[in-house]
């Protein structure tokens, strides 16, 4: 065994964290508040929607998604404070109106011959703009500083992913006509022009693009 | 899609036959019977019983809808109510949880009936558990679905596990413990949110408990859940002790119960009276 008194580097040569990072304190803080929002969104539309489908199996994967979703919440309301957000309640809001007009046109289908388009929704349209924002977090942040921020992301992106293959699989095979297709594909472009003009879950700049440095980031 | 769901919309593919609860009290076949045999002075669902089999499935399927429809209930709860101003953040989280935990035994019923030999739809699906859902008072829903239906669902895993381990059946009496857990739990989370939201209401906390009542009563199916020997389901003192009732609550259910299976035990004497 080695000297336990001989100084070591505080860094071992295979950690290759660095200390920059594209969001200040408040940025982050901003950003998190968005996701509670949206993942709060999010669990209230699947629990609300199991009443309303008929497909048994697409009824119980609503039922685990929603606490999926309802638990990602719950994490980014428990962050806000050790972001300095004191009053969680103050950033939990969405970013811009046209998000919440997208929460309204994703949220109305309930009809129970909507299921596609419910499920179009949010796997096709909405948890992949999730992992794009998420990942976009994970991969700017200081990996040092914002640590706790980056262990949430990567247990909620594990998480998202398993939803969007679940979901997507429900639709393929719900989708049997090359009608549905077109239903499923117009429902999604029109959700995604909503997303457009939101600029992300986030805002502008969710995935870097339009993003203006935030005083006091190091990048 | 709109806040509060009505029960005649609750979406269902084409197996499924929904039914009222007035609808099972006006069938005169649970009031008259032409059976010659004797009637039973135990009714517990034991292997002993001639018809153990047919009741523990039958019971089963009820599980089963029951537990698609408090998925739906502790759903439309998350929806319902606007976060923060009408229902906490806290407690919408713990309604998803359960969303999670009914879908579990959605599928843990469709396992168990597939295994003792039935199929979804053999039965039919009483619809009022998701009636008991519909307050819009996200108290009451507490108070008739956690406290009063999920308290059931406590009684009903108890008798069915002791049905399973009677019988042998590990398979069953395995996941009904499972599922005895989870309802435990939920019990609590209604106990706790009910005295939590009304600590300093008690016009409320009474509005709520007086409903609880109400679907305690109902939900009794007129002796089914009863400490007598003639009602198919036991009332499980422990566990119910374990979420979060105290004795006299306990007490109050049981002469409730039993209070139930005398009128019903009357109301069918006076059915077949009449029949005859």
């Amino acid at each position: 065994m080695a000297d336990a008194k001989k100084p070591r580097a505080p860094f071992a040569p295979w950690d290759r964290r660095e200390l920059p990072g594209l969001f200040s304190v408040e940025e982050s803080a901003r950003r998190v508040g968005a996701y509670k929002w949206c993942e709060l969104k999010l669990f209230e539309a699947l629990g609300g929607w199991i009443a309303t489908v008929p497909e048994l199996d697409v009824k119980m994967r609503l039922g685990a998604h929603c606490y999926k979703h309802a638990w990602h919440a719950e994490l980014w309301h428990k962050r806000l404070p050790e972001l300095r957000e004191m009053n969680p309640d103050r950033l939990s809001v969405a970013p811009n109106e046209d998000m919440v007009n997208f929460i309204e046109a994703l949220t109305e289908p309930e009809a129970p011959e909507l299921t596609i388009e419910k499920l179009v929704g949010v796997y096709r349209v909405f948890i992949p703009h999730f992992i794009s924002a998420y990942t976009f977090h994970l991969n700017n942040t200081s990996d040092i500083t914002d640590a706790p921020t980056m262990r949430s992301l990567r247990f909620i992106l594990q998480d998202e992913f398993e939803d969007w293959r679940d979901g997507e699989m429900l639709i393929q095979s719900l989708i049997e006509t090359p009608a549905e297709v077109d239903r499923a594909a117009a429902h999604q472009a029109r959700l995604e022009k909503i997303l457009l003009a939101a600029g992300g879950i986030t805002g502008s700049g969710t995935i870097g693009f339009n993003t203006l440095k935030h005083e006091g980031a190091l990048a | 899609m709109r806040k509060f769901f009505p029960v005649e919309d609750l979406a269902r593919d084409e197996r499924f036959n929904q039914i009222t609860m007035n609808d099972r009290m006006a069938d005169q076949r649970t009031a008259i019977t032409t059976d010659s045999r004797p009637s039973r002075a135990a009714n517990r669902i034991v292997p002993s019983r001639g018809d153990a089999s047919d009741a523990a499935r039958g019971l089963m399927h009820g599980i089963f809808v029951g537990e698609i429809q408090a998925l739906e209930g502790a759903g439309r709860t998350c929806w319902d109510f606007t976060t923060g101003e009408e229902a906490p953040f806290e407690l919408k989280l713990d309604m998803a949880r359960q969303c999670w935990d009914e879908a579990r035994h959605v599928e843990i019923s469709i396992k168990l009936s597939d295994w003792m030999g039935s199929e979804i739809g053999e039965y039919a699906e009483n619809t009022v558990l998701f009636q008991a859902a519909c307050s819009s008072d996200p108290v009451l829903r507490l108070a008739g679905v956690n406290r009063a239906l999920e308290g059931l669902a406590i009684d009903v895993f108890t008798t069915m596990k002791e049905f399973g381990e009677v019988a042998g059946d590990q398979y069953l009496e395995f996941a009904e413990d499972w599922m005895l857990a989870d309802e435990v739990t939920h019990v609590k989370m209604g106990s706790d949110w009910l005295r939590k939201i009304t600590e300093n209401d008690p016009e409320r906390r009474k509005k709520a408990l007086d409903f609880q009542s109400v679907v305690d009563k109902l939900f009794s199916y007129g002796g089914t859940r009863s400490e007598s020997q003639e009602s198919p389901i036991g009332l499980a003192r422990r566990f119910r002790e374990l979420a979060g009732f105290d004795d006299q609550e306990i007490d109050v259910i049981a002469d409730l119960s039993l209070a139930a299976l005398e009128e019903r035990k009357a109301a069918v004497l006076e059915a077949q009276a009449a029949h005859n």
